[in-house]
């Protein structure tokens, strides 16, 4: 293969949790004509301490990000919100004048979500794959407000054959996840993620789709302990033609 | 050190380094500088169109006079259809002075509790948002604008502007200095009641706009 | 309210009371949408919509750096127009000047126009207890005098009371009506409040309005209402008080222009609301109504303290509302969850900002960072980014929770070292992945019940993906 190195941040919940997305994205990748690489030195983008205030920890897990992945011309993030973490908040973690926040910058023009990068960099129309399945696509917060993805997911999903997408109501609403905001206020997370599992059941579609795995986790995990009858899978997984792994959730 | 002064001082004290009597002179030299809607920008018959499409979606009503001289009559239509009693209130505008109210009762001053019907003449008018500019005095009082059950309001056609950049310039041109310029955009209204729209919350519950051409 | 007052502290306790009280939640489930569609339809109908929000970021900005010089010549401006300027640097002081002023014009009965600058001092309180009556006339302001209660939402103050609970509150207070009279439907409510409150105009001998904005070239001070309730309160009285902040000031009438024109639409949806009055000084001579006496009382109360701090920008706040009605936080809990003056996003970066983190400290917590509130702001304040700098303060200060201090200092340790990290990694994903089991999630979790309390945790697929990789592509 001949086409760009890429380094794949897998990001810590899809490292730990749902691997099958990491390689649904290496396959997506693969398939583009990229040459994939995992850099070793990865654990997570740092976003839970600069959340909450931490910024020495959030910085040191910031410049080992940086050091790892700054030698690759592209990095993809299945994740909209890692993505804008390493896109956006880097820079804003370093003092002006300290260094660091020029390769911070540096890293940040080159960090991409998966969906946005196999439409806007690698101008990808097509996945060819089939799945005849309905779907509704939930826009998490951080890819739709920081990095503006919105079109990509659903320009790839119709491109899948036999799909059919439905919109639900309210698709640019939070779910209630929001890192730590989930544990930290779960009466207030439980009550958007209860509005959100209802637009998801209304619209009356098998799946529901996002391009972050928190979200999803939440909204699975909501709409199991309600008995609802739709599954939640990551676009990557639909995208690569991945409905054999069970979904989010479920055991095999 | 007084309150003002511990304030001020605290200000300063926060303020970056610079000429800063230099740019504030700058910016009130040259007022404006914001974008210009195009909805701001309407002339000639497309203005008055504008105006009184405007007027409806601020849920108020229009009418036009073609001659001062009409405007008794005009009205006295318009309370004869909105079965209000044939009275009106107004200041002491010498546009409504010399006027023949023929079977109108009239009578002069600010609003009262209860007064069915009153009348006052805006000096301007924006096209922009179908707005009605309400300069308070003598001439107008301010409370007839918000205490008549129905406010008719006279309007010539020449006052109208296109938004609020000519109206600004046209306003310190006109050089009043009233205790107060009300800007009225449609009779009054409230939603805090169940979140459902009413007209006539505490002013009018309805506004009409006779164009004077 | 006024500051002793604050429930922020107790914001959790808050929210769960408010999760559970139905009649808050039907309010809350029936304005919801409302306010989104309409500013929708707003922002679409006016193609430079989003270049005049930069323009009034500019204006905010450049107000913020010269501030001290707009408000020196907006208080020269007042004085030549014959009325007067007080300042004051607390809300103590403020509630102090409007007492003195409301004596000397003997007042009884004091005439109010929405003014959240008062419910920040606690003025209707403190002249009850100095004798002297407040009567809110904005529709949604005199509903919740008539409860008890104080604003939920800065433009739809009564925005959580049902209509049932609204009758309720006016056949109580109306004891003076026929008790058999109708009031099934909205308009015979507001008919009755319009009866009652036109009657009340006539009485009092002060009337207080707030100010959306001040104008430093002519000394206007300018509200913008809907119901016309500000211009009685204003226009019949003898005297006229305004109560504002330093931050109300934008330089020219044009430059006032370029907020309203953002103003209305990103409240209600209006182009314009029905009444926007600029009021400079008292009655002119000859003048038969207006007041005889003008005061306007400029309160401080920490916002100068904000200046030249990473919470400056907040100063650009015009009260639009359209953080909160865009919120899912405040959507869910209501404004009175957030415990002070002002609720929403905007409430979460200032009230930590006037009352201290200390007080105010849990409202920046309690949010998911969704970020729609900085995307609807119409002087684009990144409200977000100043939450987390507030969450920074608290951890600077050892603020933040012990639990969660503790918590974050682990992952981070294991975080910063990543061959520690894959095998805390690989054991945490064994482990929940065996207790997920055959059905693929964990229906409860000790250390976790904030997750699983109301959803399941959906477990591991088993093996890290780290681990996955170095196997399949040694």
């Amino acid at each position: 293969m001949s086409g760009p190195r890429v380094a794949l941040f897998v990001t810590c919940l899809v490292d730990m949790f749902r691997p099958s997305v990491g390689f649904a994205t290496v396959k997506l990748l693969e398939d583009a004509g990229c040459r994939v690489e995992v850099p070793p030195v990865q654990t997570c983008c740092g976003q839970p301490a600069w959340n909450a205030g931490d910024r020495e920890n959030a910085k040191a897990i910031a410049r080992q990000v940086i050091a790892a992945f700054e030698g690759y011309v592209h990095v993809v993030v299945p994740s909209g919100s890692c993505a804008a973490t390493i896109a956006r908040d880097f820079e804003r973690m370093f003092a002006a004048d300290d260094p660091w926040a020029g390769r911070a910058r540096a890293l940040g023009a080159r960090t991409h979500e998966i969906t946005a990068f196999l439409t806007d960099v690698l101008g990808v129309t097509e996945v060819g794959q089939e799945a005849p399945v309905s779907v509704t696509y939930h826009d998490s917060c951080s890819g739709l407000r920081s990095l503006g993805i919105r079109e990509q997911p659903r320009r790839l999903l119709a491109s899948v054959a036999g799909l059919e997408l439905r919109e639900m109501a309210e698709n640019d609403v939070c779910c209630g996840f929001g890192g730590t905001f989930c544990v930290k206020y779960p009466e207030i997370s439980n009550v958007m993620a209860g509005d959100k599992t209802r637009h998801v059941a209304a619209t009356g579609a098998d799946l529901v789709l996002a391009g972050d795995l928190g979200c999803l986790m939440n909204l699975a995990g909501k709409a199991s302990r309600e008995g609802r009858a739709f599954r939640a899978r990551h676009v990557v997984e639909v995208l690569a033609g991945d409905l054999a792994t069970p979904p989010i959730g479920e055991a095999g | 050190m007084s309150a003002r002064d511990r304030i001020l001082g605290r200000i300063r004290a926060a303020a970056a380094p610079g000429d800063r009597q230099a740019a504030v002179a700058a910016w009130m030299a040259a007022p404006g500088g914001g974008p210009r809607p195009h909805q701001a920008m309407s002339h000639g018959p497309q203005r008055l169109t504008q105006f009184m499409q405007k007027l409806d979606a601020a849920a108020a009503t229009v009418g036009r006079v073609s001659a001062l001289a009409e405007l008794p009559k005009a009205l006295a239509h318009e309370l004869r259809k909105r079965r209000l009693p044939a009275r009106i209130r107004f200041g002491s505008d010498a546009i409504f002075a010399g006027l023949d109210w023929g079977t109108i009762g009239t009578s002069r001053g600010p609003g009262r509790i209860e007064e069915p019907a009153t009348l006052s003449r805006a000096e301007f008018g924006l096209a922009e948002t179908g707005t009605l500019v309400l300069a308070s005095g003598p001439d107008n009082p301010v409370t007839l604008t918000f205490l008549g059950e129905t406010h008719f309001v006279l309007l010539r056609e020449a006052d109208l502007c296109g938004g609020f950049e000519d109206f600004w310039t046209a306003w310190r041109e006109r050089g009043l200095d009233p205790r107060t310029l009300n800007m009225v955009t449609g009779p009054s209204r409230s939603a805090d009641v169940g979140q459902v729209l009413q007209l006539g919350a505490h002013g009018p519950v309805a506004l009409h706009v006779f164009l004077l051409s | 309210m006024s500051l002793h007052e604050a429930t922020t502290p107790a914001f959790r306790a808050n929210a769960r009371a408010a999760l559970d009280n139905a009649n808050l939640q039907a309010a809350l489930r029936g304005s919801r949408g409302n306010f989104i569609t309409k500013r929708a339809k707003g922002r679409e109908d006016l193609p430079e919509f989003d270049a005049l929000r930069d323009r009034a970021r500019d204006i905010k900005d450049h107000v913020l750096a010269h501030l001290d010089l707009h408000l020196e010549a907006y208080e020269a401006q007042v004085i030549a127009s014959g009325g007067h300027v007080h300042w004051a640097e607390t809300a103590e002081e403020a509630r102090a000047i409007v007492l003195d002023l409301c004596r000397k014009a003997g007042a009884k009965a004091v005439n109010k126009g929405k003014t959240m600058i008062s419910e920040e001092c606690g003025i209707n309180d403190f002249l009850s207890a100095n004798g002297i009556a407040p009567v809110e006339t904005d529709l949604g302001e005199y509903i919740i005098q008539l409860r008890g209660e104080v604003p939920s939402h800065i433009i739809a103050p009564a925005v959580h009371v049902t209509v049932p609970e609204i009758e309720a509150a006016f056949r109580k207070a109306h004891a003076h009506l026929d008790p058999d009279r109708d009031l099934s439907d909205l308009a015979a409510l507001q008919a009755e409040a319009r009866g009652v409150l036109r009657a009340k105009y006539f009485q009092a001998e002060v009337g207080i309005t707030g100010a959306n904005m001040l104008i430093a070239e002519t000394g206007h001070s300018v509200i913008v209402t809907n119901e016309g309730n500000g211009d009685l309160t204003q226009s019949l009285p003898r005297m006229h008080i305004v109560m504002a902040s330093l931050e109300k000031i934008v330089p020219t009438l044009e430059d006032a222009a370029t907020i309203l024109r953002i103003l209305g639409r990103s409240a209600t949806g209006q182009e314009m609301s029905v009444y926007t009055t600029f009021s400079r000084g008292p009655r002119r001579p000859g003048d038969p109504d207006g007041p005889e006496e003008y005061h306007v009382v400029l309160l401080d109360n920490g916002r100068s303290n904000m200046l030249a701090t990473p919470f400056q920008d907040m100063l650009r706040c015009i009260r639009c509302g359209a953080c909160m009605n865009h919120c899912p936080v405040y959507q869910a809990v209501g404004g009175h969850a957030y415990g002070w003056v002002y609720p929403g996003p905007m409430g979460a970066v200032l009230t930590p900002s006037l009352i201290g983190v200390e007080q105010g400290g849990q409202l920046p917590n309690a949010s998911s960072f969704c970020g729609r509130c900085e995307e609807v702001c119409p002087v684009r304040i990144p409200l977000p980014g100043m939450m987390r700098s507030w969450r920074e303060r608290e951890f600077e200060k050892r603020l933040t929770p012990a639990a969660m201090r503790r918590g974050l200092g682990l992952w981070a340790f294991a975080a910063r070292r990543p061959r520690l990290y894959r095998i805390a990694a690989r054991l945490g994903a064994g482990l929940l992945s065996r207790l997920g089991g055959k059905s693929g999630r964990i229906a409860s979790l000790p250390f976790a019940r904030g997750w699983t309390g109301e959803r399941d945790l959906p477990a591991p697929q088993g093996g890290t993906f780290m681990d996955r990789w170095k196997a399949a592509r040694r």
